[in-house]
This record gives structure tokens, sequence and C-alpha cells, in this order.
């Protein structure tokens, strides 16, 4: 055999190998036609992100399936990576007839590429498929003014918790004030406590610091303004005076030095949290929960929440809130039984749901939640939450479910960038232009 | 009375003695065509379209490879690949002769501790990634408990060098074993008339080490680089898991940014482009090796014995 045609095999070869890995996951899904005639007969498929609230959906599903000719099947889907997953196989003859989303950015895509179903006759027919629901939360599932999604599940806010025993030894109080906020912080970092627990190595943790800083100083207009495509807002007085503002609380050592390497999923900032190493921690309605399945009786006695704190001189009303607005369904077009989606669909305002849902600790937003509030886990914080909720002049919805998903990975890297003094006010804002 | 069928094997003298023909590579290669070639011939094409997973993909030129080009971070990856690689063939090559070579001994301690040592070897790199991200946790693991020993708040993942350092460690501690192996293998076939030769005209351990055994690993070398190599350029989970690229993006290592660019802002025709940059790199870098190191002459350790 010669020299040549041996390196040539050899090449080949190797080229081969590498490029396994990267192409066999690459090339899947690609096209697949959504005439309806290819779809499941006498089913239809609700796919939801695979967690513990499940068996409330699971009992949605066999009471429906009960009086239904065309059964729903309920596809959970593991909740790791559900958007990517969601991708893949919603333009294919596989795609759920009906899906779990964030609403915002992660159904605009969808919508752009003409594979969702406008609500809008379903609506017609059965008003209060709208009118059940509270108007901030139904509004963020829909896109350019048409409805795409049903809120299901619960609402989700951002609150920012506290260790009682903590701020009661250290003699402060929670921060109604954002000088308030900062005075804390130095009498906590004169105590050798981080005054902030936050779980950098996740970054959307990080994301939502610049999310309610940018509503306070800035109002909630910027970031609508800023996805609708104007980006100069992101340049604007404001925009930089909320970065200042923020730049103010890192500087002070708010966050301590080490939270790049902390991680809220692995456990560590709830851990700091609640082993009073830190004081504070920005996060989820869902702290709550992962802190009672850490730690019942800590999470009973110990565990403050109030809201954000108002900034005096800022545009945005103290009451304003950010985090998830909701969970919702929306149904694709290529489904076969947009009836039977419809009559499944008005079950997430029924009574009974929103019982279920308040029984394992999620908020619906329905305009009937407000009665059932006792019957919560936990009805101090249910109530609380409701309140936050019902009394918000504006929700912003999360800014990485809010963009298109696209954007997220860059987002997130400016955002944690900006934490750690790598990127300035203005190396942050050319970021943001450029998403 | 049956006789043996002698017709065929006469014919197997000759040249072609012990070769046998195409048709026995052919499984190998229609498996290789269908999923390596074609995937490939994918890769390249989708390269030059936009694509989101969404729809169809639209080719759009060169847009892709000029979006690249202008990209400080695909650039900076491509040196932080090198780096990573390099540092792993630095630090694992010394590590792994010494141990293979001591290993190869037939002592029973020997054998027990090898037996020890081997053990990361039986673990996926994302086990092994999920257990150090929880030893080096700043405030609950080995750094935050043990100040006084790494210094500081126990940061290790929040500098670029403290992030870069505990992937190399992390990569040793895997991959050392696997390279170990090959070498204990490589020593123990070394024919022991070589020694008893040099035992005679007087040399040392050292001696008997340098001009005997490290000449005579020269193969393995030349393939456990390889390995190393192509390995630290298609470093992944290790990344993934324990830095996510960060802080910022100061460990996005190409393949990395690959999948950020394809599987999390569903970039597909960038994050084609970037696979297809390391597979003309890697492929490039590992002829090189091939063609320098003259092993694709594949000349026996053993001449000349």
């Amino acid at each position: 055999m010669s020299n040549t045609s041996r390196w040539l095999k050899r090449a080949v070869a190797a080229s081969a190998v590498l490029a396994l890995g990267v192409t066999l996951s690459a090339c899947s899904g690609a096209g697949g036609s959504t005439a309806n005639s290819n779809r499941p007969e006498n089913v239809i498929h609700v796919a939801v992100y695979g967690d513990a609230g499940n068996t409330v959906e699971q009992a949605m599903v066999d009471k429906f399936n009960a009086t239904s000719k065309v059964q729903v099947i309920l596809d959970r889907i593991p909740g790791a990576n559900y958007q990517q997953k969601l991708q893949t196989i919603i333009s294919t003859d596989a795609a759920p007839d009906v899906f779990f989303n964030w609403g915002g950015g992660s159904i605009q895509p969808f919508v752009k590429a003409n594979l969702l179903l406008p609500l809008t006759d379903m609506i017609k027919t059965d008003p209060a498929l709208e009118s059940s629901f509270l108007p901030s939360v139904f509004n963020a599932a829909a896109i350019d003014g048409v409805p795409y999604g049903i809120p299901m599940r619960g609402t989700q806010p951002v609150i920012l918790f506290n260790n009682k025993q903590v701020l009661t030894d250290a003699g402060i109080t929670a921060p109604k004030t954002w000088d308030d906020l900062l005075a804390s912080v130095k009498v906590l970092t004169a105590k050798g406590i981080t005054p902030i627990a936050l779980g950098g190595a996740d970054q959307w943790p990080t994301l939502m610091w610049f999310e309610y800083l940018f509503d306070r100083v800035a109002g909630p207009d910027l970031l609508t303004k800023a996805i609708g495509g104007d980006t100069t807002v992101w340049d604007s007085a404001d925009g930089k005076a909320a970065l200042t503002k923020l730049k103010t609380l890192i500087d002070a050592g708010a966050f301590g030095t080490n939270f790049d390497s902390v991680s809220f999923v692995d456990g560590g900032s709830p851990a700091l949290l609640r082993t009073g190493k830190a004081a504070f921690e920005l996060m989820g309605s869902w702290e709550y929960s992962t802190q009672q399945t850490a730690d019942k009786a800590w999470t009973e006695t110990n565990l403050g929440y109030t809201g954000f704190p108002s900034i005096a001189d800022g545009k945005g009303d103290g009451a304003d809130l950010v985090g998830n607005t909701n969970n919702y369904y929306s149904v694709i077009k290529a489904t076969r039984y947009p009836d039977t989606a419809r009559d499944f669909l008005k079950l997430m305002y029924s009574d009974e749901f929103v019982q279920a849902q308040l029984g394992i600790g999620n908020l619906p937003t329905t305009t009937t939640t407000e009665k059932f509030l006792d019957q919560a886990a936990d009805p101090a914080y249910a109530t609380f939450q409701f309140n936050l909720v019902k009394d918000a002049p504006a929700f912003q919805l999360s800014w990485d479910q809010a963009y298109p998903q696209s954007a997220s990975a860059d987002m997130k890297t400016a955002v944690s960038q900006f934490f750690t003094g790598k990127l300035d006010v203005a190396g942050f804002i050319s970021a943001m232009q450029a998403l | 009375m049956k006789r043996p069928t002698t017709g065929r094997s006469r014919h197997s003298g000759g040249p072609n003695v012990g070769r046998p023909g195409f048709a026995w590579a052919l499984p190998a290669t229609v498996f290789f065509a269908l999923f390596a070639i074609v995937p490939l011939i994918g890769v390249a094409v989708m390269s030059f379209t936009s694509w989101s997973g969404l729809g169809s993909p639209e080719f759009n030129g060169l847009d892709n490879w000029n979006k690249l080009l202008g990209d400080k971070v695909m650039m900076q990856s491509l040196w932080l690949s090198a780096l990573l690689t390099v540092l792993g063939v630095v630090i694992q090559t010394p590590l792994s002769i010494l141990l293979g070579v001591w290993a190869a001994g037939q002592q029973k301690n020997r054998a027990v501790l090898s037996a020890i040592y081997f053990i990361p070897l039986l673990l996926s790199s994302a086990a092994v990634s999920v257990l150090w991200r929880a030893l080096l946790d700043p405030n609950f693991g080995i750094p935050g408990q043990l100040a006084g020993i790494f210094g500081g708040d126990g940061n290790l993942l929040g500098s670029q060098a403290g992030a870069i350092a505990v992937l190399t460690f992390v990569g040793a501690w895997q991959f050392t074993p696997l390279h170990t192996l090959l070498y204990q293998g490589a020593a123990r076939s070394v024919p022991p008339v070589l020694y008893q030769a040099a035992e005679i005209d007087g040399a040392g351990t050292m001696r008997k080490f340098f001009s005997i055994t490290l000449p005579q690993l020269r193969n393995t070398i030349v393939t456990s680089g390889i390995l190393m190599v192509v390995g630290g350029l298609t470093t992944f989970d290790t990344v993934l898991i324990l830095t996510k690229g960060g802080p910022g993006t100061d460990t996005t290592i190409t393949p990395y940014y690959m999948y950020r660019k394809a599987f999390q802002s569903f970039d597909f025709g960038v994050g084609s482009a970037i696979a297809l940059v390391l597979v003309v790199i890697a492929t490039a870098i590992s002829l090189i090796m091939v063609r320098a190191t003259g092993y694709d002459k594949m000349n026996s350790a053993q001449e000349g014995i």
C-alpha cells in the first residue's frame, strides 16, 4: 500500500471519529411535515415539565379522560433542558398537541415559525378561558396581542428571603428601601457575615438582581422597548444609573467574594442562608420549598420573606415584581383535535385544579384563587405571594425567558462578567445591545 | 475417508499471507460511513446555513464563518483548548510513565496499589466532575474547610487560573490511570534480555531507565500522546459540569462553545462551523504527530534484537 493512500485513510478516519460525537445529535429532527393526518388518532399528547408537580396534572388528565372520547396522554419530559427537547420535536409529527411553557420569549420562536394555534377562537367560544385569570398573568403569553397560552400551575415571583435569626443577631430588620439594604450590608460585612447569598455559578440567580434594579430605577418600560428592538435604551441615563447602583452594592461586598463558585441548583446558596453564613437571598418563590425539603422546622421559624426594596428616585414602582409570571399551556396548529384541547384547557380554571395546585405549594393565578388561600400548604406564605402579585402594577417576566432562547447564553455571560468586574458599565451595555 | 480440503489454503502463501481481503473491513466501513462520514458531510453543509432547529435550514453563504472570525470568544476558546491540552500532556505523561514503569514490576504490593489506582478509570467523566464539583464547593467543600491551606475564600473556580488548574487536575486524576495502564503493558513487554545485558555492562537503575525503558516506550509515548491531544481538544463534560465555561467565558473551550452555540442558543449553523474547525484542527494535529514521530512506519521497537 502506498504511503499517500494510507495517509488519506488516516485523515478520513480521524476526522470521522471527531465528527461522530458532534453531529449525531445535531442532525436529528430536521423538517417534518405537520399535516394533521399524520398525527395520532383519538389521542392528544400533553407535554409537561417533569417534576413533583406532575401529580396534579396527572389527576386532571385522569378526570378529563373519564368523560372524553379523545383521550389525553400526559408526557412528562424530565426537567433539565426542557426547552431544548421541545425545540427538537415541535416541528415534527411527534410534537405534543399541548405543551408546557413559560410564555413570552419561550414561545415566540414557535409563533414566528407559524407552529402555534392562536387561542382567539377558543376564547370566543368560551370567554372564561381568558376572564378567569389575572390579566397581567394572562397577557404575558400573548405575542403581538394574540393570546397563545392558558395559565397553568402557578406564579413564581422573585422574593427577597432572609434568615430571621441572623437579622435579629445583627440588630437589623428586612430592608424596605435600597438605602436600608446598603446599611444592612455594612453591618453584616463588619460582623463577618456574607450579606447576600448568590448562586453565581448558575448565572440566572445573578440575573434576578439586574431585573429588579432595572425595574426599580428605569421602570418596566425599558425592557419592553429593548426586546422590541430599541437597544438604545440600555445606553440611557436610567440604564446607566441602575448599573451604577448595582455596582455600588457589589463593591460594598454584599455578595462576598466567592459567589462565582456557589450554585443554587447544587444547594450551595440555600445552605449559606440556612446555616446563617449569609443573611439574604434573592430567589424565586420556590426557595421556600427548597428550604422546606432541606429543613422543615428551620423554614417554619426562621425563613423570612419580603418584596424587593424600593428605590427612592427611581421610575419603577416599589411594588413591581419580576420572576416567572406563570407557566402556560400552548396548543400547536397541527393538532387534530383542537376542540378536545380547548375542553382540556377549561380545567385550568376549575376550582378543583386551583385547590390541588395550592395543596402542593403552587400559587395559581385564577380570579378564584383568593377564596381558597386558606387551603394552601402554607397559608401565610401563599397569601403573602398572592397579595404581591395582585398588588403589583407590573410583573416583568425573567429576562432569560422574555428574550428568545438564542439570546439567553450571551446575556447570562454578560451578567456574570459584570458581577466579577470583568465587564464595566459600558461593556455590559454593549453586550446587551449585541443580543 | 475424507481428505482435508487443501485447494484454497494452497493459494494463501506468497506476499499476501495473513492479509484478509477488503470484505473483512466492510462492516466497519459501512458503520463508519453511516455514522461518521455522512454526519460530517451534514455538518459541513450546515455550516453554510442558518438554522434554529425549527423549519428548514436556509443557506446564508459565508455568514457563519465571518461571524466566527470576528468572534473574540471563539479565538480565545482555541487558545484555551490548546492550553488545556498542552497542560494535560505535560502533566500526565511524566506521571504515567513513572507510575506505569513502577507498576510493571511483578511484586504483590504493586499489583494491589495499581488496582486501587485504576479506580478513577472506572468512573464516567460526568460522575468524576460532579464529585469534584461537590468536593471543591467554596463554602462546604475541602477548600472552605481548609482555608489555611488553600488561602482566601476557597473560590477555586472563581478565577481563570484557578479554574484551569482545577480542570487540569481533574483531567489528570481521571486519565493518568489509563495512560499508566498503557505504559505498564509496554514496560512489561520490554525484553528482560536488554536489562540483563545492561547489568553486565554495569548500568545502574537510572541508566537502565533512560537508555532502555524510555526508548523502548517510544511507540507507547506516541500512542498515549495522540490520545491525550485528541482527548484534550474534545474535552467537554468536565467543563460543562465543573465550570460551565466560566467564570464568564474564561474556560469556554472550543467544544463547549460549540455546544453553547448549537444547543443553548439554537444557532446550529455557527455550531456546525465550530465543529468543522475542531475536526480540521484535530485531524491536522494528529496527522502531524503521526508523521513527525515516524509512528506511521509501524516499526517494531524490538528491531535489531
